[in-house]
């Protein structure tokens, strides 16, 4: 039953094309690890340099906005600065391109923004995508942001369709937040 | 007299940092993508205001060699932009080398865009494999 159960759940994955998709607690290390795996995965397969290094950035930013902004957090008792965010990340390939997919809890207060920020992007041409990111590179970072609007705009920078998103409202604080970007 | 440098090692996620007050040459080498670039690059800040300060206008040399950076890195490295080419409108020579791999689109069109903002530092972009 066990080798049934994980080969069906494997077969799943592999029929979706995904290359790796880590889900839980998400630490710098971690992410440096995942990289570092993925890059080397992608050279192996000789994709070619540039391919490699915008699912690179795209994974690196969205694992980032994870650790920063995920709401399903563990914090220590005693308030230092150990913190570890739940989230999950999925890289895979389909129909030739390679897909990058991020998930996480977000609080229902912060949603109506980062739809804003999404939908926005949405509606640039690469042209005005770049002007917005050279616009925000001089900023400084708005309030509670952390940077995000500069790391939403390099993974649309490096997309080669829009970003899509989605919102699933868990309950009445939070929504389960999602981003697909392909490459 | 200037004579403090500044050099941090690099780590897998953070660049190599040099500052030479000596040659007044700044370097930066490796990736960035760092959990807070603030606090990576919060030291070169307080020693390029330092050097800046005390060097009553000496030439500046700028390297970066870079293979990777995160958004947050660009924008410390636009900030470090920015002071450089204050510094270079009010007198103080400043020139700097942006490095990229010959087939490396990403960073030849960063640098192509850091360039493009700078009014009076010169600038110059250097396709070149990476050094070892």
């Amino acid at each position: 039953m066990l080798a049934k159960y994980y080969r069906a759940f494997k077969e799943d994955l592999d029929q979706r094309g995904i290359i790796f998709s880590f889900s839980g607690y998400l630490s710098e290390g971690i992410l440096y690890s995942l990289g570092e795996a993925l890059r080397q995965k992608m050279t192996l397969e000789e994709t070619d340099i540039g391919t490699v290094k915008k699912v690179f950035s795209v994974f690196i930013e969205q694992s980032q906005n994870i650790i920063r902004y995920s709401a399903e957090k563990l914090a220590s008792d005693s308030g230092g600065p150990i913190e570890l965010s739940s989230g999950m990340v999925t890289i895979g390939s389909e129909n030739n391109r390679f897909f990058i997919v991020c998930g996480n809890v977000v609080l229902a207060n912060d949603e109506p923004r980062l739809r804003e920020r999404l939908e926005r992007l949405q509606g640039m041409d690469k042209d005005q995508i770049k002007a917005y990111y050279k616009e925000q590179l001089r900023e400084a970072p708005e309030e509670a942001s952390r940077g995000a609007t500069i790391g939403l705009i390099e993974i649309a920078r490096r997309a080669s369709d829009p970003i899509e998103f989605d919102f699933e409202r868990i309950d009445p604080d939070s929504f389960f937040f999602c981003m697909k970007v392909s490459i | 007299m200037v004579s403090e440098s500044l050099k941090i090692a690099g780590t897998e996620r953070s660049p190599e940092i040099e500052f030479d007050f000596e040659r007044g040459f700044l370097r930066f080498r490796g990736e960035s993508y760092p959990e807070d670039a603030s606090a990576v690059f919060g030291p070169v800040f307080v020693a390029l205001d330092r050097f800046l300060a005390e060097a009553g206008g000496r030439e500046i040399q700028a390297e970066f060699d870079l293979a990777y950076f995160n958004s947050s890195s660009a924008k410390a490295l636009m900030n470090i932009f920015l002071r450089l080419d204050s510094a270079a409108a009010a007198g103080t020579p400043v020139s700097v080398r942006w490095l990229h791999a010959p087939d490396d689109d990403t960073m030849r069109e960063f640098g192509e865009d850091f360039g493009e903002d700078l009014d009076h530092v010169v600038f110059t972009l250097v396709a070149a494999d990476p050094a070892g």
